[in-house]
């Protein structure tokens, strides 16, 4: 290195030994600012998860909601019965081929979102939710008009003289159902990060040899892991709690975890034995998340927000 | 041998042009500055060079291949962007690696020019940090090397010193310098400072409105200015309009309202075109009003109007007899004061006549 160099290193030196701290100080003041946000959580979810644990450890009675005698009865009775176990998985199966279908069909969609240009964005912001902006069950009734054995659809192929596809009341028209209200979910979770990808990113990847492909595969998939890392959880968690769309899309045939549970409260009038199945089920989606979360986070460990100054 | 050709490029943005027509030339090993005002077209020029742009019209000709419509990633251009575009994801070390796992280089020879080249730039030790856990300059250096170490057939620079403080910019103009003469590599340089281009250059391309307006040696671009406009972008200069009244032996005489001024001129100006002398600041002296001319010397006489100190040089605004401000720059420990009267003297050599706006 010539001499030129090591003056400029000289003072770089110097300058990188200061570390770059951008932090508002600390104020004791702002964590009042959490407190709403706190009280709706304690009053509307903690609280409610509580007694539902509570009742979930009374003994079943067909006098009364539960007798207050306490019991872990309840949880035997459900580990050991395999249809809560068929349930379970097939409650989950929903929920990971719904998260996949979002997945693949949103990522295009979220990073051509995140390109396009500002004044087209709003548009097709618009468009994207706009399977939101009508109420679920108008919607649900309107994929069922489509959808049913006499619907739009399976008319349209009588006509043409081809077989006709059970859509609904199957495992298909859940799925179809699921998909089309939950991709706005994944899309704008994932344009959100894609956004912030600098684009000369790409550039700069392509000028140094790497072709669209790798281009996509070394600097903007693992760039954009965050968003498809909330996008997913979010799509997961919200089919295997969703009640509406799998009781009219799926009849009597799809039985998830919300299904039974609903039934067998309103319908056994067990409240211990439906809260219990919803306790159960609660923790057995914060495991399978919790796992997936640290799966992806291994993956994507190297994020740009993520990890102080070494 | 020409390393870039850029041949009749025209770029338009829908019905806005970008770039007018322009061809330019770099030898091999050469540095040209692409020098212009915001907006001139001198970054789209760049990205249409690198791949990024695809002209409207013309061809980009790289190491004697047509490029024009290759992809970048077939370009084999080593490019540095203003803001570095470092991949965030990646420590310096996987940063600089990426150019050579995309030609599948094996992996101990990526270790090995990787290591190589991070002690080239001065960044040894620094292989395992993060582009956000470096300083400016330190990102900087990681961007060139990131570029260079894949020895590409061109090195393109995009205002690659606007994001750096002023001190630090000044440094790293020698720097960029010595290791691209180290490198020998023929390089673009996109850049709005004109003392950049200056310091940098063996050869100034001077873009405006999307039309190369002049290029040439960073001397000649700077004392024989083709048009006011460039005489106006490149550095400071007083423009006094005047008619070329005699002309011989590569000097001009011309008619202006501060009298005759004998300067040089392009020897294609005919006797009667309309004129601009550009006459720079600081090969402006301030004399004694009395003093007799040198040889040669043009003499105005005048009064100071403002001194103003620079730091390393006084400015003077003064008022010539005629009704002209002259801007004259000098030694700091120059006596005059507002008020003074003076003489303002210059060589012929000092004055350089170009064509007025109506000639």
């Amino acid at each position: 290195m010539g001499a030129p160099g090591r003056d400029v290193l000289g003072v770089e030196l110097v300058q990188a030994g200061a570390p770059r701290e951008r932090r508002l100080p600390r104020h004791a003041g702002r964590h009042v600012l959490i407190v709403p946000a706190l009280a709706v959580l304690v009053v509307f979810f903690v609280l409610p998860y509580l007694n539902l644990t509570l009742i979930s450890l009374m003994t079943p009675s067909h006098r009364a909601p539960y007798v207050r005698v306490l019991t872990l009865g309840n949880y035997t009775t459900l580990l050991r019965d395999p249809f809560t176990w068929q349930v379970i998985w097939h409650t989950l199966w929903i929920g990971v081929v719904t998260t996949a279908v979002c997945l693949v069909i949103s990522y295009p969609l979220a990073y051509h979102l995140a390109r396009a240009p500002r004044r087209l964005r709003g548009l097709f912001m618009i468009l994207v939710i706009s399977p939101l902006l009508v109420g679920v069950l108008i919607r649900t009734y309107g994929w069922m008009i489509l959808l049913q054995d006499t619907g739009l659809i399976n008319q349209t192929l009588r006509a043409l003289h081809l077989p006709a596809a059970p859509l609904m009341y199957n495992n298909t028209g859940v799925l179809i159902g699921l998909v089309h209200v939950f991709v706005p979910f994944m899309v704008l979770s994932i344009a959100g990060t894609i956004q912030t990808i600098d684009p000369e990113l790409e550039f700069a990847a392509r000028s140094l040899g790497a072709g669209a492909w790798r281009t996509f595969r070394r600097v903007v998939l693992p760039l954009s892991l965050p968003g498809v890392l909330a996008g997913t959880v979010l799509v997961f968690v919200l089919t295997i709690s969703s009640y509406v769309i799998p009781s009219l899309l799926g009849g009597f045939t799809v039985l998830t975890v919300p299904l039974l549970v609903v039934r067998t409260v309103t319908e056994l009038f067990n409240w211990p034995g439906g809260s219990a199945f919803a306790i159960l089920f609660f923790v057995i989606t914060l495991v399978v998340v919790g796992l997936y979360v640290r799966a992806m986070g291994r993956g994507a460990g190297q994020l740009p927000d993520q990890g102080d100054d070494r | 041998m020409a390393q870039i050709v850029l041949d009749h490029l025209t770029k338009r943005f829908g019905e806005t042009p970008a770039v007018i027509d322009l061809s330019l030339e770099l030898a091999s090993g050469e540095l040209v500055a692409l020098l212009g005002p915001s907006g001139c077209g001198k970054t789209t020029t760049l990205r249409m060079v690198a791949g990024f742009e695809t002209p409207t019209a013309g061809r980009v000709l790289l190491a004697d291949r047509d490029l024009t419509d290759a992809p970048p990633e077939r370009r084999n251009c080593g490019m540095v962007f203003q803001n570095y575009a470092l991949f965030p994801h990646l420590t310096v070390e996987q940063n600089v690696a990426f150019g050579l796992e995309m030609r599948a280089v094996e992996r101990a020879e990526i270790r090995r020019r990787v290591a190589d080249i991070l002690g080239k730039v001065g960044l040894a030790g620094l292989g395992g940090r993060y582009p956000r856990q470096l300083s400016g300059g330190q990102q900087q250096r990681t961007a060139l090397a990131r570029a260079l170490v894949v020895n590409p057939s061109v090195l393109l620079l995009d205002e690659p010193l606007a994001n750096l403080d002023a001190k630090l910019r000044e440094e790293m103009r020698f720097y960029i310098r010595s290791l691209q003469r180290e490198f020998h590599i023929t390089t673009l340089y996109v850049t709005h400072d004109q003392a950049e281009a200056l310091v940098l250059a063996d050869r100034v391309a001077i873009l405006m409105g999307g039309v190369l307006q002049q290029y040439g040696r960073p001397e000649d671009v700077y004392h024989r200015p083709r048009s006011a406009a460039v005489a106006g972008f490149i550095g400071l200069t007083n423009l006094i309009p005047g008619r070329v009244r005699t002309r011989a032996a590569g000097r001009v005489v011309v008619d202006t309202v501060l009298g005759l001024v004998t300067a040089a001129g392009d020897p294609a100006l005919r006797e009667g075109a309309e004129v601009l002398l550009s006459v720079r600041p600081e090969q402006l002296d301030l004399v004694r009003p009395g003093a007799a001319p040198q040889d040669g010397a043009n003499v105005l006489r005048g009064t100071v109007r403002e001194r103003t100190f620079l730091g390393s040089l006084a400015d003077f605004r003064v008022d010539v007899d005629g009704g002209v401000v002259l801007r004259v720059q000098g030694r700091p420990s120059a006596m005059e004061r507002a008020g003074d009267a003076v003489a303002v003297a210059f060589d012929a050599e000092a004055a350089w006549a170009l064509p007025g706006a109506t000639s």
